[in-house]
């Protein structure tokens, strides 16, 4: 059971991270691979700023605000311009590609490439009842629970949420309205970047980071949007949650070295038997392209 | 001299890697991310029968080609039902899937190339033999580098025939329109089961190429990095003509040559490297995307 609440907590930080890939995905199209490199990008600047600010909480809301302005300046820099031109999928992909590899590149020749931890102090162990959970796994859950719970609100309850939700349902409908598509597009991306450095920063915090942690994470974030559905905002945070139980079973009964064979192997089944993802009907997946 | 012919071998290495590359991504219209899992598979195999068994260059190279034919099915099956985005992501995770197993199929107490044993892990594969050509050792580096550009030659000969062919019309059918090319009757899913096929077992070669020439492999060269070198080959290049991969190629392996002569650290230089290739695929996304020499745009 203490496996299952660790995957649980592990799967709140693949949801926020999944939920950062959505809310680009859904309203622009763009398979923001770029987030990535924000993702590796976030502890670093919160580790640079604590050696100015010698407070963990100021750090972490600065490297949160650099990781958002970043990730609009992307969006203003490459990801709309190719959009203006009309860019397909794919070239909007790989120059997504080329953003991460460019920013992942850069954190190495400035910080180098070893792994790294945020020096928080010794991890405090409280117990639940059966279960242990440790001080940087309570920050996870409890970052995770506010930051999705009012992101739901914002989406359920605010007109500029019904709006956002309004340009993913569809963009041509959304601009013949009369709705600034290029600022909400602006508003998706400084979402995703916030919530990007925030996932980046509760798990580094957990389990310490490295430059290429990125990539590995969004991947994971992917998997977790493929199996919750792909044409929902929350759908990810079912998948999220089901991933990170899944990965800590399959450390518990096998081996860590499997956990991302056995990822893989799941995001591989899902496709092929639903496409559709778990909270989705049953439609045909070209559809969605 | 002998860092002029190492420069040819690796070049004639890479030309086989993006023409191969091509064959998917340009002429199928597939963006592949899974093309160095291939790759490695190509070179683990050679490693380990040459290593284990014997075998010369070509008979070893053979069976490491049809090893990663029949494994491309991994991605060429998921290709039926997936474009754009998520076949990209399958791909990924068939990449994935690739490294993970040649990282852990390893075991201390087995000896190399058994059932429990058979890719060393993560301590890779040592003294891998250096090509023999019908018991004839091709171990100086000019031998190696004719021998290099002779397979190169034949693989490419291969690529070109097959591009001319009815088979290669219809994979430039099958991206342009799909729907067109069936509806005219023609089986687009065993055209690209056999594209990947083709194109795996191609690089496959060139995998096995890069095991003799170095001798040593790890399971690293089936990395992320090594896919988006090899799609930024074809990417800058040129896609969907032949050569534009060559032009890639030419321009991927030689533009880092020039960073020995800033005498860098080695570890700022192949970030260096790196970052360049990432700044030429953003700026060829916005300028250029169909490439220096290419005719194709990706959908």
């Amino acid at each position: 059971m203490q496996i299952f609440v660790n995957g649980l907590i592990s799967g709140a930080a693949i949801a926020l991270l999944a939920v950062a890939f959505q809310t680009v995905y859904l309203p622009t199209r763009v398979f923001f691979l770029g987030m990535a490199g924000i993702y590796s990008l976030a502890p670093f600047i919160a580790l640079a700023l604590f050696s100015f600010l010698h407070s963990w909480t100021f750090a972490s809301i600065g490297a949160v605000t650099v990781c958002t302005l970043l990730s609009l300046a992307l969006e203003w820099g490459n990801h709309a311009r190719l959009s203006q031109r009309r860019a397909s999928d794919g070239v909007q992909l790989v120059a997504s590609l080329g953003i991460y590899i460019v920013l992942v590149q850069i954190i190495v020749m400035i910080w180098g490439n070893d792994v790294k931890t945020l020096p928080t102090g010794p991890d405090a162990v409280t117990q639940l009842g059966r279960f242990f959970i440790t001080k940087a796994q309570w920050i996870i859950t409890i970052v995770a629970i506010v930051l999705l719970g009012t992101f739901s609100a914002f989406l359920m309850r605010s007109n500029l949420g019904l709006r956002l939700r309004a340009l993913a349902d569809n963009p041509i409908q959304f601009a013949l309205f009369g709705f600034n598509v290029t600022s909400h597009r602006l508003l998706a991306f400084a979402l995703s970047g916030f919530f990007a450095a925030a996932s980046s920063l509760v798990t580094a915090n957990d389990i310490g980071f490295d430059p290429y942690t990125g990539l590995h994470a969004v991947l994971l974030a992917v998997v977790a949007v493929m199996i919750g559905g792909q044409s929902s905002f929350l759908g990810p945070v079912l998948g999220a949650l089901l991933l990170g139980v899944i990965r800590a079973q399959v450390v518990w009964f096998s081996s860590a070295r499997w956990q991302e064979a056995a990822t893989f192997l799941l995001l591989a089944i899902f496709l092929m038997l639903r496409p559709q993802g778990l909270l989705q009907g049953k439609i045909r997946l070209e559809a969605t392209q | 001299m002998d860092y002029l012919l190492h420069l040819i071998v690796y070049l004639g290495i890479y030309l086989i890697v993006a023409l191969s590359l091509n064959l998917v991504v340009g002429y199928c219209g597939l963006l592949t991310l899974a093309h160095a899992g291939y790759y490695a598979i190509g070179a683990y195999a050679y490693a380990v029968i040459s290593l284990t068994l014997g075998w010369d260059f070509i008979p070893a190279a053979c069976a490491g080609a049809f090893l990663a034919a029949v494994l491309s099915l991994a991605v060429s099956l998921p290709s039926w039902r997936l474009r754009g985005d998520f076949f990209v992501l399958v791909s990924l995770a068939v990449q994935t899937l690739i490294a993970s197993i040649l990282y852990n199929w390893s075991s201390t107490a087995a000896p190399l190339g058994t059932w429990a044993n058979l890719t060393n892990g993560p301590l890779g594969v040592t003294g891998i033999p250096g090509p023999t050509f019908f018991g004839v050792s091709v171990a100086s580096p000019l031998s190696m580098a004719i021998f290099t550009v002779a397979i190169s030659g034949v693989c490419a000969l291969i690529l070109w025939r097959l591009k001319i062919s009815p088979w290669g019309r219809l994979l430039l059918v099958m991206r342009d329109d799909e729907l067109a090319a069936r509806g005219i009757g023609k089986n687009t899913r065993l055209a690209k089961v056999q594209a990947f096929a083709v194109s795996s077992a191609i690089v496959a070669i060139a995998g096995s190429l890069y095991a003799a020439h170095i001798h040593y492999l790890d399971p690293s060269s089936a990395s992320l990095d090594d896919s988006i070198l090899m799609l930024s080959m074809v990417i800058v290049g040129g896609m969907g003509n032949f050569r534009g991969p060559v032009v890639g190629a030419c321009v991927l392996v030689l533009l880092p040559e020039i960073l020995r002569f800033l005498e860098l650290p080695n570890s700022q230089a192949a970030s260096l490297r790196l970052l360049i290739y990432g700044v030429l695929l953003v700026l060829f996304m916005h300028i250029r995307p169909q490439g220096i020499a290419g005719n194709y745009r990706m959908k």
